[in-house]
């Protein structure tokens, strides 16, 4: 009994000994990496099988922080960051521009484009306007000019037929000065009152009056485009009829919430605006131990899964980004009609200028 | 046999130690479980169990630390890292208040409007049932003294600052939205004064609200609809009567409740608040926070909402979509709530009795000195929204065995509340306890003034037993002869007497607020009550 016991002592230690090993061994092959990203990339570092493939496959571990693309492009970059993953090209621009000494390297990973999200009983009622059409299965806002003319005139929900909401029309964004959707909705929006043109700096005097006032109009701004469509889909039309966002949330949502997303399925729709802007994921390593993260993220496996789950589209050889594999209807094979956001020092300025309207 | 045994016992002796530690240590972790604090909004004390059921099962056990919105905002600000998770009746406070960007996962477990309940047949007479009713009817009613209300403070609580913005859109018009300008505005100031003066009990915390309400004697409330559901499930059980909820077209507001975790870099917190936050979102928990009156869902629907909870007769009508208003920008807002706090809001009238007894002595009237000194200096009060107004008026009363002195500055004036302050420092502790006295001195004050006018309150700090002087007896025919709805707040600290305190408490529609662990986090948290 008592060489049992001692035995068992041993056995104990050895092995608690060999888990000790076996632990340290494996923290020595992981690079642990931690980054500042766009709330809209989080589910897709969550994903465990995203994960499993960083780890095991690449040998990283990646901690992340929330932020605001613009906040985190604009603000001086903490020590412990080894990269950013904002959603645009512009910010990109922004931070070589401020603190392009610290890129080690960057490349663009995923795209998405900006999309509106609605409901059904609005999207009906903007059909009968003419402002919105139905081309196949997709929804496009092919005149916006005519979307930003209501706004514009205050016209109000019960003016389109909507009596059962409150207030005047108009579309919800996030915070223009500091997250990269309402950013982009600015950029787009910009164009579109130049007239569907790329405005330049010599152009915003014409434009800026009605963009501040475009956002003016919005009152209270969240800062991630996550909450935002978080919010959206849990209080419903009410309280956000219109929402700009990402194409690739409702992808993300269909997927997690798989139960659930046949009951409101009929009722969210997405609306393209005709044309619309890109928003591109530029990973920007700025110390090199992140630098393998890079090829990481390109890796077919998770790229595909970035699609199929996420709705990141890619654009990679090989990799298909084929909507029947997704549960979101009406979103089109590929999106054409696309205009390029304003240069980075053109989107400074409307950054300022929105920041002053405060 | 045994000869050899021994000394193999013995050579073996470490290892067989650091084994048994081993078993020893891995035990001792299974037994304690870890402590996970959540900075929380009142309104989530029903759900309190949900959770700390939840986290027994994962060998944690969650604290609710319970805080009004704007408190809750302060907090993120300013140490957001006491707390591992944050859960305010709306997001809104979140995003306000954490500027080091430590939430993460932040997500809405459920919603809830903030909206108006009248007694029942008051609502009947008022013309209000069974219509859509518009900010300006309510507040014709208030204006014309048909309807008084009860509203938590609008610088403290969500549900407070969701009507009062509200107000602010009826008031201005109802533009598009609410501009820094628009809050200066003369005739803004006049009637949202006039319409504040119609509230007749006012709270930091929207479930005390609640419960006071079914206390009994008030008409009306503002709170959210799951309160009114919870209030008028207990009114029906007692045989009384029910509130109808009024959903103001044109200005409500919903409150998304949003669950997010404070990153302190311990991962198996931030494992454990995933798990607790799934759990919460699971299809089974949302069903029974639907039974407990929250909405749940998606696209703001009441899908399957038993009619026993939102039940029509109250007002409910689960298929009408909610449409709210357009909160103002972040920067508009907190201008809103300064104001609210020192031009617009009912003033207050506060009577603070102070326990100067010999047992205070030291560290203890130390902290009741830092915590007069955060409410009386303006420039203090400021940054928790507790500054005073020009029409406030307060008292204090430092007592032990007797009445020591009485002090009185009418408005805000920096220099005056510095000097009361001083004198509050300099007074020493000596003697027994009489917590009566000083109470009905508070009283007999109260009637020289035109009490009306005030919010009023009477905020007793005691760390004894009352042991010698007047009773709880002379107390009771002082409030009663008083005939007014004063409200004694007691805050216990040390080894005050809990029954006296409550007996207290009770007989004043008042509450007993724990001063042991957070003496200044008290006071703080009283004031907000007026």
């Amino acid at each position: 009994m008592r060489g049992l016991l001692i035995g068992f002592g041993i056995l104990l230690l050895v092995g608690g000994l060999g888990v000790g090993i076996w632990y340290y061994l494996d923290e020595k092959a992981e690079v642990r990496i931690k980054g500042m990203i766009g709330s809209e990339k989080s589910s897709f570092l969550e994903n465990e099988q995203v994960k499993a493939i960083l780890k095991k496959k690449y040998g990283i571990v990646v901690d992340y922080v929330r932020a605001g693309s613009i906040e985190m492009v604009s603000e001086e970059t903490k020590a412990d960051i080894d990269f950013l993953w904002p959603s645009s090209q512009v910010a990109l621009e922004i931070f070589k521009i401020k603190q392009g000494d610290k890129i080690v390297r960057s490349e663009n990973i995923f795209n998405s484009p900006i999309v509106i999200y609605s409901w059904d009983i609005i999207v009906n009622a903007l059909v009968k306007t003419g402002i919105v059409k139905k081309e196949l299965s997709t929804y496009y806002v092919t005149d916006m000019p005519g979307m930003l003319k209501m706004i514009r005139e205050g016209k109000k929900w019960s003016d389109i037929g909507i009596t059962q909401l409150y207030g005047k029309i108009s579309v919800t964004t996030t915070d223009p000065t500091k997250s990269n959707s309402g950013n982009m909705f600015a950029g787009l929006i910009a164009n579109i009152l130049k007239g569907g043109d790329v405005i330049v700096e010599s152009d915003l005097p014409q434009v800026l009056p009605e963009l501040k006032e475009f956002f003016a109009r919005q009152g209270f701004m969240q800062n991630t485009s996550g909450v935002l469509f978080e919010q959206f889909l849990k209080t419903g039309v009410g309280q956000y009829p219109l929402m700009g966002g990402y194409e690739s949330q409702v992808v993300e949502f269909s997927r997690m919430h798989q139960d659930f997303w046949p009951k409101v399925k009929n009722q969210i729709k997405i609306l393209y605006p005709v044309p619309t802007v890109w928003s591109e994921h530029p990973l920007i390593i700025v110390n090199k131990k992140a630098a393998v993260l890079v090829d990481a993220l390109k890796d077919e496996d998770i790229q595909r899964i970035a699609w199929e789950q996420h709705g990141f589209r890619t654009g990679l050889m090989g990799v298909q980004n084929d909507p029947k594999i997704l549960l979101a209807d009406g979103v089109p094979a590929s999106v054409t009609r696309i205009i390029p956001m304003p240069r980075a020092a053109v989107m400074e300025k409307i950054i300022e200028a929105l920041t002053d309207g405060k | 046999m045994k000869t050899q045994l021994l000394p193999a016992t013995m050579k073996n002796l470490p290892y067989i130690l650091v084994a048994a530690l081993i078993i020893v240590s891995l035990n001792s972790c299974k037994k304690k479980p870890q402590d996970f604090t959540i900075l929380s909004g009142s309104e989530n004390l029903p759900l309190e169990k949900i959770v700390t059921d939840f986290a027994k099962k994962e060998d944690f056990q969650v604290k609710f630390k319970y805080e009004g919105s704007v408190d809750i905002m302060l907090e993120l600000q300013k140490n957001s890292l006491k707390y591992d998770a944050v859960w305010p009746a709306s997001g809104i406070w979140i995003t306000l208040g954490d500027q080091e960007r430590k939430v993460r996962y932040a997500q809405s477990i459920m919603t809830s409007p903030v909206v108006f309940g009248i007694k029942k047949s008051l609502a009947k007479k008022l013309g209000f049932v069974g219509r859509d009713i518009k900010v300006s009817e309510i507040l014709k009613a208030i204006r014309e003294k048909k309807l008084r209300f009860m509203m938590t403070s609008a610088s403290q609580s969500n549900s407070g600052a969701s009507a009062y913005i509200g107000f602010l859109y009826a008031f201005l018009g109802h533009p598009e939205y609410i501009s820094s300008d628009d809050l200066d505005k003369p005739e803004l100031k006049k009637e949202i004064t006039d319409l504040l003066a119609g509230i007749n009990r006012s709270s930091g915390s929207s479930a005390w609200l609640k419960d006071l309400y079914l206390k009994g004697g008030y008409d009306a409330m503002v709170n959210y609809e799951a309160l009114m559901i919870e209030a008028n499930q207990e009114l029906i059980r007692n045989g009384k009567e029910p509130l109808y909820i009024i959903y103001p077209t044109d200005g409500m507001v919903i409150a998304d409740s949003q669950l997010g975790y404070i990153d302190g870099g311990n991962i198996k917190k931030e494992d454990f608040f995933k798990k607790l936050q799934a759990h919460l979102l699971s299809e089974d928990i949302q069903h029974q926070l639907l039974l407990l009156g929250r909405r749940t869902g998606f696209a703001g629907e009441l899908e399957n909402a038993p009619a026993v909870v939102f039940n029509p007769d109250w007002g409910i009508d689960p298929k009408k979509i909610l449409s709210p208003i357009k909160l103002p920008r972040a920067d508009v807002i907190l201008k809103a709530l300064n104001l609210y706090q020192t031009v617009f809001r009912k003033p207050s009238l506060t009577l603070f009795c102070l326990d100067y007894s010999g047992s205070m002595m030291g560290g203890n009237i130390d902290q009741v000195k830092k915590s007069m000194e955060i409410l009386l200096d303006q420039d203090l009060a400021r940054t928790y929204f507790l500054q005073s107004s020009p029409n406030d008026i307060t008292f204090v009363i430092p007592f032990a065995g007797t009445i020591l002195d009485a002090w009185q500055v009418a408005g805000n004036n920096q220099p005056d509340m510095l000097s009361m302050l001083a004198k509050i420092r300099k007074t020493k502790t000596n003697g027994a306890t009489d917590i009566y006295s000083p109470a009905i001195l508070a009283l007999e004050q109260i009637k020289m003034i035109d009490s009306v006018k005030y919010i009023t309150a009477i905020i007793l700090m005691t760390d004894g037993e009352s042991n010698t002087g007047k009773k709880f007896a002379d107390l009771e025919e002082a409030w009663k002869k008083n005939a007014r709805d004063v409200p004694v707040f007691l805050i216990k600290f040390g080894d005050a007497s809990d029954a006296q305190l409550a007996q207290i408490a009770e007989l004043t529609n008042g509450a007993v607020f724990d001063g042991r662990k957070d003496l200044i986090g008290a006071f703080r948290k009283v004031k907000g009550y007026n």
